[in-house]
């Protein structure tokens, strides 16, 4: 009986921590549920699958919530995904395979730069504008796509020169103490540190949620809010450009359509992480975990064999969800101290004349 | 205290009431009466506890103690509609009105039964707005009608539940004289139909000018009640702040000397051909009328909003301004008109809001140093007496003066030579406004100079050494504030109005 106590504590600080990141119950549930239903889950072989799974949206994730997390949108990842694959597979041969990746990068990475250039230029401040000039230029990357192709599919084992790195990609893995590593998860980990240092420790990780908080504020204070954006838009170019090497990598093609899918994924993988769509409050690691749900979920349903139309269905109510728990999450701390019901008056603040 | 004595039984009758919030004892064991045809004042600062006890009393919150009798009746537990129903009306600072629907509609909102449909809705607001000499038809849409025609409205709306005792929460806050003068008329017309009235304001002038009694409260706390006739200026504000200050005023300061700022031509839109000058040392007003174009000047001149032309000499060098980052590096700081939307990050901490403006001088090869972070902020919080439980708190979370005073400490942290405060005091109390001087004072102290606007003739007049007017976006004038009278400068001030 005494110990009960301090049996209670642990339970309740789990609890809590539950409550606060519902991301979690997400996930535990679906393994639990998975499990149980079908074992075949819990095996090496379907964690390797889910790992592969997990590459590509994953990456274009990442850079997409730094630019939520800055308040703005970048519609143009699928097609920055879709011109960045053409352009390194058909490059292959032409310049070799390290050169062609290295092309591939700079040209997410341009692209990226571009669309904060049309931006700033056409003094864009809200989310929708942004939202538009992104949507313009996804058009833009898509069709030079399908230019550069002429609407055709490159296949990468018909490549004459080597094709090690792509490979590597793909099915290598790097030993550790126990278990091997998936080099696609490495290239995860790497990446999602980086961006996780320059969102907690340096000056345009500041500035990016400053951005997202309060323009206004921020750029009367001296803020490089220009900058910031040029650095959203820049991650997320490259980030685009490092999910289609591994695309590609993955399925050993590239066709100049093949980005279109992963726009409104990623979008639902950073908001299914917690990261505010209006910005000034987000990480890129809620988002990997967001991904992480995304994946599981599609797993799970695949193991169930549930239909692929249905499977839309469940994401869309995810994302609902997601956005319902942000609301009230964003409203948290007037509802916790004041739970009357007085829906005129509640909006009133709390501190005085504040 | 004649007149408290002669109304014999309290309208309202608070006891010993207590609210806690997480972490502030909001109310700690309030007593107060109201009587009926008195107007009673109530006066505080920011965070003193009003308008928790306005929203305990109209059913917002509830309450964690005490007792609460109204018009003989104990209330234990109400909302905002049964104490209307009851006979006790708010009326809030930021009005409750339905902007797309009409003045009729908006006093019998949700009871339309009662005056017998639409009709009878228009004819029945149109006898109470007579009532209180108010001209507004009750066909147009509430949006088009001015804040005093709104606060008519409320104060209508008041009536149509036959109250017997009205709350009003800083109301003249939004008006302008000449109509804080048809309120005033408005409260002695009501009073002498026996209503209770409750005036909550920050404005000392007004507790003096029409209230009967007033109550002052301090950190959740009544201080005092007396009558207005038995009360000083000087002991009310000693009894609001908890401690003397003489003077609303600090001492003006007096070292002028060179010029450190010289502003040239400056032409935008609004402005023409604009040309002062600032002196080390120095603070110097700018006067004028909403839509001169004062903070239009500043904020050109800070390199906040695109200018057409200008020539800025910073101690006597020509310097470019192409944006408030150009601005802040020679020297320039500006604390904006509107705190919240261009001021703060609401939703940071404290320590955030104030490392904004140093955050690139502070970071190391684009690394951000917490630990100087940190200590950054704790030495403007001692300094600028900043009342926060720590530095991590949400800045949104404390009063407006204390906000006020982060957004300053931003500044000071990168020693401005030239600072910028464009309505500084503006909704805050009487004791922040009093710590806002002495900042400012010891600013100008260090040799630092500063542009004051505001709309507060005293102030500008007591704390500036120079004021320039502005009007329809030309200065037409330059004054000595201790040579010159008010009425000499607002007379130049409106000279093409």
């Amino acid at each position: 009986m005494r110990r009960q106590p301090s049996l209670r504590a642990p339970t309740r600080l789990i609890g809590r921590f539950l409550a606060r990141n519902p991301i979690f119950v997400g996930i535990l549930g679906l393994v639990v549920v998975t499990t149980i239903v079908e074992p075949q889950f819990a095996t090496a072989g379907n964690f390797h699958n889910i790992i592969r799974q997990f590459g590509t949206l994953i990456f274009v994730s990442l850079g997409m919530t730094f630019v939520i997390m800055a308040g703005f949108l970048d519609l143009s990842v699928g097609g920055i995904i879709s011109l960045v694959a053409v352009v390194t597979a058909t490059q292959i041969d032409a310049i070799g395979q390290g050169p062609a990746i290295a092309l591939g990068l700079l040209i997410g990475l341009a692209c990226g730069v571009l669309n904060s250039t049309l931006i700033l230029k056409a003094g864009a401040t809200t989310q929708a504008e942004s939202l538009f000039i992104t949507f313009g230029m996804s058009l833009v990357y898509g069709a030079a796509a399908l230019i550069f192709t002429q609407g055709g599919t490159t296949y990468l084992s018909y490549s004459v020169s080597s094709i090690s790195i792509f490979d590597a990609i793909n099915s290598g893995s790097i030993p550790l103490v126990f278990f091997s590593v998936p080099v696609s998860f490495v290239l995860f980990v790497v990446c999602a540190a980086l961006l996780l240092v320059v969102e907690r420790r340096t000056y345009m990780g500041r500035a990016v949620l400053l951005t997202g908080a309060n323009k206004t504020a921020s750029r009367l204070a001296g803020v490089r809010v220009d900058r910031s954006i040029v650095m959203i838009y820049a991650v997320s170019g490259l980030m685009s450009a490092v999910a289609s090497i591994v695309l590609i990598s993955q399925v050993t093609l590239a066709s100049p359509v093949i980005g279109q899918p992963y726009l409104l994924q990623a979008i639902l993988a950073v908001v299914v992480g917690g990261t505010a769509l209006v910005g000034g409050r987000g990480s890129v690691l809620w988002t990997a975990f967001g991904a992480l749900l995304l994946i599981l979920l599609n797993n799970c349903l695949d193991l169930l064999g549930v239909s692929t139309y249905i499977e839309f269905m469940f994401r869309g109510a995810i994302l609902i969800l997601a956005i319902w728990l942000d609301s009230r999450r964003a409203e948290g701390g007037a509802a916790r101290m004041a739970p009357v019901e007085a829906p005129t008056i509640a909006e009133h603040d709390l501190v005085e004349g504040a | 205290m004649a007149d408290v004595e002669q109304a014999s039984q309290p309208l309202l009758s608070v006891r010993d009431v207590s609210k806690a919030f997480p972490g502030v004892l909001a109310l700690d064991h309030i007593s107060l009466d109201v009587y009926p045809g008195i107007v009673h004042g109530i006066v505080g600062e920011n965070g003193a506890g009003k308008s928790t006890l306005m929203k305990i009393l109209s059913g917002v919150y509830a309450k964690d103690s005490g007792t609460i009798v109204f018009d003989g009746q104990a209330i234990e537990r109400t909302t905002p509609v049964l104490s209307m129903k009851m006979g006790l009306s708010i009326i809030y600072q930021e009005l409750n009105l339905v902007n797309t629907m009409s003045v009729g509609e908006n006093i019998f909102l949700g009871r339309f039964g009662e005056t017998g449909g639409r009709r009878g809705v228009h004819a029945k607001a149109r006898e109470l707005l007579d009532r209180i000499g108010c001209k507004v038809d009750t066909h147009r849409p509430v949006s088009e009608l001015s804040v005093s025609d709104k606060q008519m409205v409320e104060i209508a709306k008041a009536l149509s539940f036959n109250s017997k005792l009205i709350i009003m929460d800083e109301p003249s806050s939004s008006l302008t004289e000449d109509e804080v003068r048809s309120l005033v008329g408005i409260i002695k017309d009501l009073k002498s139909k026996g209503i209770g009235i409750i005036y909550i304001s920050h404005k000392l002038d007004e507790i003096f000018g029409f209230c009967d009694v007033v109550t002052v409260m301090r950190d959740g706390r009544v201080i005092a009640t007396n009558a207005v006739s038995a009360v000083s200026r000087g002991e009310m504000i000693l009894m609001m702040v908890g401690r003397t200050i003489d003077n609303e005023f600090p001492p003006r300061p007096d070292c002028v000397e060179e010029p450190i700022l010289e502003v040239k031509n400056l032409t935008t839109r609004k402005l023409h051909s604009v040309s002062f000058n600032l002196r080390r040392g120095e603070i110097l007003g700018l006067v004028g009328l909403v839509g001169a174009g004062r903070t239009e000047l500043v904020r050109a001149l800070f390199g906040a909003d695109k200018v057409g032309r200008k020539t800025v000499l910073v101690d006597g060098k020509p310097v470019k301004i192409g944006g408030p980052i150009d601005a802040i590096g020679h020297g320039l700081a500006m604390v904006p008109e509107d705190r919240k939307a261009q001021g703060l990050l609401l939703k940071f901490s404290v320590e955030w809001n104030i490392s904004l403006a140093s955050l690139a001088a502070m970071s190391h090869f684009g690394l951000l140093d917490d630990s100087l972070e940190a200590s950054m902020c704790e030495r403007q919080i001692r300094a600028l007496n900043i009342r926060t439980p720590s530095g991590k708190t949400r800045i949104e979370s404390l009063s407006g003066g204390n906000q006020q005073k982060a957004v300053v400490g931003r500044w000071l942290e990168t020693k401005p030579k030239i600072l910028i405060m464009d309505e500084p005091t503006r909704g805050i109390d009487v004791g922040a406004k009093y710590e806002i001087y002495l900042l400012m004072k010891r600013v100008v102290e260090d040799g630092g100079s500063i542009i004051l606007i505001s709309s507060e003739l005293p102030e500008v007049l007591h704390m500036s050494n120079r004021v320039y007017t502005l009007c329809e976006g030309r200065i037409n004038g330059e004054f000595d504030p201790a040579q010159a009278t008010a009425t000499e400068i607002m007379a130049k001030a409106f000279e093409f109005a």
